[in-house]
């Protein structure tokens, strides 16, 4: 066999509700900033749940210049086109006729693809008296949109981006809930390593920001109802949490092969140096108290990365802020740094960003990239009194300056998929 | 190849409009009978669309017998949970999981991966709003004050797209590498490669791989009907008077194991995966090239995968949906690879419709068996092929394969295209 291929980072890409771009987020995550707030984008004021995490000031003309394209799109497309947009910008490199064979594209995609004000046309054209009949839809003044049809489509957004930026390799979309940023930036390194393509655009999108989305996750008491302190409701790790808050919004990551990106001069980030991936099989939501499937997970990405727990510096935890989730992602934690666990920092930076679902393991990915340039664990934000079940090394107070030679980032989905991402600093990859 | 790089199927598994079984399915296919039929579970009378191959008088339970289950589930994951577990039992593996030693168990599941191709939300799953938006008459105040007395609060668990990923793994106890690919058709064709690509890596020692979807629903039929995509009665892939698709729905699933690890248990193998390429057109939701370019590209990274020449493929099975674009851009692609001497090809599509994200693995898994027979079932609704697509070696009866290798093309929105290519030599391979 020959070497295995290694995997830069050299682009990133951001739409947070905490920064329309990746700088921006960054910085506010380092200051520990929150973007939760009311819920702004459709009256909400009667849920049990009125806060969420939204993107604010975002104006997708500005960024994509394609009208036509952006009636394609959806709210989550759009952040998706803009911080796939900044990522290729950022890396100073694009698909052209001679390469866009050898980029590749993987994407994390949300899985609500109708609007509401579809459903409610079909709702208001086919129920009568509480009955449905389908034959409403006949009716030629019901708006059957073809527009609003492509924008539905479970590959929609891989479409769009493909086509926006000229990706002609190997394309895919994967949804596992909550782990399906992380997940899919492991298949876009395994797409790479088994020299299907040169180059990746890889990330997630996702807004659940819409009466059903909160509606899903306010019948399921996932989400802090602490509406009056919308910028304090998530606080992962915190003897009081009580829940996560739900945001939206898109991160993307360029990937190259490591050499060609060191021959062209590229700014290189980190090394993308390993994938962990596992299935709890446990239940649906709930995940095993002992951390088991994490662990896995984790072990997965330490091996992959040619890496032991004595390396880790920084671990970007899953750290959604419900009772369960952090409880056993701690044990997890503990199990698999075993000595190294006072040592290792932790933080989640859903305590700023709220959880963007499917995009989550995108974004945080993005993070751990500037975390190690920057030499800077974030914060993890709102931790006043520390669970005692949650007794790691969390980045308490103000962001933590140290040197981080590698670093893990957690995203652990509803439906029991796990996935652990390494990032390894380029000083610490050794030389070919 | 060294034994544990190469990677055989051990066990299959599918449901849809023609059967229950892979066997029947193919029963039904080579003796040229179509499951579409009269849209029955709904009155479509008035529709421009009136066909299709649903899978009617199958009771839930006979599809997975655990009733508390299906309040948790949508039909579609009904369907995977059903093939995968067909595939898994028909496999053996849990027979021999259960002569190991107590303490390897664990590793063993660990060692257990599972990819789903799912066909992501339905349009109909988030009609459980109804009620709701009934009740609450367009003000949102009042929406949010009932909810909790109008929807499920499982909602959310019933429609997740990795539904089939979970409980896959609970009932069956795999708990290794897995993904939920939501690519629109391409998904349980890219599952199959997926799961292949993560056993040669040996971050798994064997991998069920599940594709499925409920396409057939009121509101996608009319979009795809307006988009000119539908046909109103017959699938009829390369004939002069194809007029579109026609929707089924279901599931396949197949166990990967690597070969070394079949051997070993002296398990039954149906055949050998042997390469599979994956490209984008970047040509948006609907387009495609008119001229293959994508799905040339995506056929030959799979010869090389297998290092295999063109010639070496025996069959050929097609896409073949049924619309003008799709198959004539087929055709232009067949004659990039294999010049002027195309080996046989045919499509399944007319038998049981087109299962979207469950289409390429159900033809991979009903091609095993044509394989296994040396018969290229013919297409029952070819009456006379389009003179714009001959010379095509395709027919309404049966052929000869020239090799025991078929190439499966698969195609879908976004200008994905998926190329996979298996072998079913027994003799071969055991």
């Amino acid at each position: 066999m020959n070497p295995r291929r290694r995997v830069a980072i050299t682009g990133i890409g951001m739409v947070t509700p905490v920064g329309n771009d990746a700088p921006t987020t960054w910085a506010n995550l380092r200051a520990g900033r929150s973007g939760a707030a009311p819920i702004a984008c459709f009256d909400a004021s009667a849920f049990s749940t009125r806060i969420g995490a939204e993107i604010k000031n975002f104006d997708a003309e500005s960024v994509i210049a394609d009208r036509k394209l952006l009636k394609f799109a959806s709210r989550s497309h759009r952040f998706a086109l803009a911080a796939g947009e900044e990522a290729l910008r950022d890396a100073g490199i694009r698909p052209e006729s001679a390469t866009r064979q050898r980029w590749g594209f993987s994407v994390g995609a949300g899985m609500m693809g109708v609007a509401f004000d579809e459903l409610k046309a079909v709702h208001a054209h086919c129920v009568r008296d509480g009955e449905f009949n389908p034959s409403g839809l006949l009716d030629p003044q019901f708006p059957a949109d073809p527009v609003a049809f492509c924008r539905s489509q479970t590959n929609a957004g891989l479409a769009l981006l493909t086509r926006h930026f000229g990706i002609e390799g190997y394309a895919t979309a994967v949804h596992t809930a909550c782990a399906s940023g992380g997940q899919a930036i492991g298949t876009a390194l395994k797409v790479m390593r088994r020299g299907l393509t040169d180059f990746m655009l890889a990330g997630g999108y996702d807004s659940m920001l819409n009466p059903l989305g909160l509606s899903a996750f306010c019948l399921l008491g996932a989400l802090s109802t602490d509406n009056d302190t919308p910028e304090r409701a998530s606080r992962p790790f915190d003897a009081t949490r009580n829940g996560f808050v739900l945001g939206e919004g898109a991160g993307f990551l360029v990937l190259e092969e490591w050499n060609a990106a060191r021959r062209r001069g590229a700014h290189i980030y980190a090394e993308l140096a390993g994938d962990g991936n596992s299935l709890s099989s446990y239940r649906i939501t709930d995940s095993h108290p002992s951390g088991d499937g994490p662990i896995q997970a984790m072990q997965q990405s330490l091996a992959d990365a040619g890496l032991t727990p004595e390396g880790v510096d920084y671990v970007n935890a899953h750290g959604t802020s419900t009772p369960m989730n952090d409880r056993s992602e701690c044990a997890a934690l503990r199990a698999v740094m075993g000595g190294h666990i006072e040592r290792v920092a932790v933080s989640s930076t859903k305590s700023c960003m709220g959880h963007l679902i499917a995009a989550a393991g995108a974004v945080e990915a993005g993070v751990c990239a500037l975390a190690i340039r920057d030499g800077i664990a974030p914060v993890n934000a709102n931790l006043a009194q520390p669970d005692p079940d949650c007794d790691v090394n969390i980045v308490r107070g103000a962001s933590r300056r140290m040197r981080i030679r590698a670093a893990l980032s957690n995203s652990l989905g509803f439906g029991g998929s796990n996935s652990s991402l390494a990032f390894r600093h380029p000083e610490e990859v050794p030389a070919a | 190849m060294s034994a544990s790089r190469r990677i055989v199927i051990t066990g299959s598994g599918a449901v849809c409009g023609a059967g229950l079984t892979v066997e029947a399915i193919w029963d039904a296919v080579v003796n040229g009978r179509s499951a579409i039929k009269e849209i029955s579970s709904w009155d479509a009378a008035r529709w421009p669309v009136r066909s299709a191959a649903e899978v009617t008088g199958v009771d839930n339970r006979t599809l997975v017998e655990d009733r508390k289950l299906h309040k948790l589930i949508s039909r579609t994951d009904l369907f995977g949970l059903y093939a995968a577990g067909s595939a898994i039992k028909n496999s053996g593996v849990p027979g021999h999981r259960e002569t190991l030693a107590a303490e390897a168990v664990a590793g063993f599941n660990d060692r257990s991966g599972i990819f789903a191709g799912s066909g992501g939300g339905n349009y109909s799953s988030n009609y459980d709003f109804f009620p709701l938006l009934s009740a609450a008459g367009g003000d949102m105040q009042k929406f949010g004050r009932e909810l909790s007395e109008n929807v499920n609060p499982m909602w959310l668990l019933k429609i997740l797209p990795n539904n089939v990923v979970c409980h896959v793994g609970i009932r069956h106890n795999l708990k290794g590498t897995n993904a939920c690919i939501t690519n629109q058709c391409a998904g349980g064709a890219l599952a199959v490669a997926e799961a292949v690509a993560a056993l040669r890596a040996g971050e798994a020692d064997r991998a069920v791989a599940v594709g499925h979807d409920t396409p057939f629903e009121p509101e996608t039929v009319l979009h795809y009907h307006r988009l000119g995509l539908m046909s109103p009665d017959m699938l009829r892939p390369f004939d002069r008077e194809r007029r579109g698709t026609v929707f089924g729905e279901g599931a396949a699933a197949v166990m990967l194991e690597t070969l070394a690890d079949a051997r070993s248990r002296k398990a039954e193998i149906l055949g050998e995966f042997l390469g599979s390429g994956c490209t984008s057109e970047a040509t948006g939701v609907l387009d495609i090239r008119p001229d293959g370019d994508g799905l040339r590209r995506a056929i030959e990274i799979a010869l090389a995968d297998a290092g295999l020449a063109a010639d070496a493929v025996g069959m050929v099975v097609a896409h073949g949906n049924g619309t003008r674009a799709s198959d004539a851009s087929e055709v232009r692609a067949l004659r990039a690879v294999f010049g002027s001497s195309p080996p046989p090809a045919t499509g399944f599509k007319w038998a049981f419709g087109h299962l979207i994200a469950a289409s390429g693995i159900l033809d991979l898994a009903v091609t095993l068996t044509a394989l296994q027979q040396g018969i290229v079932p013919g297409i029952a609704t070819l009456n006379a092929l389009d003179p714009e697509l001959a010379p095509l070696p395709v027919s309404a009866t049966a052929q000869r394969p020239r090799s025991d290798i078929a190439l499966i093309l698969c195609r879908g929105f976004g200008g994905m295209n998926v190329a996979l290519l298996v072998r079913a030599d027994a003799m071969a391979v055991s």
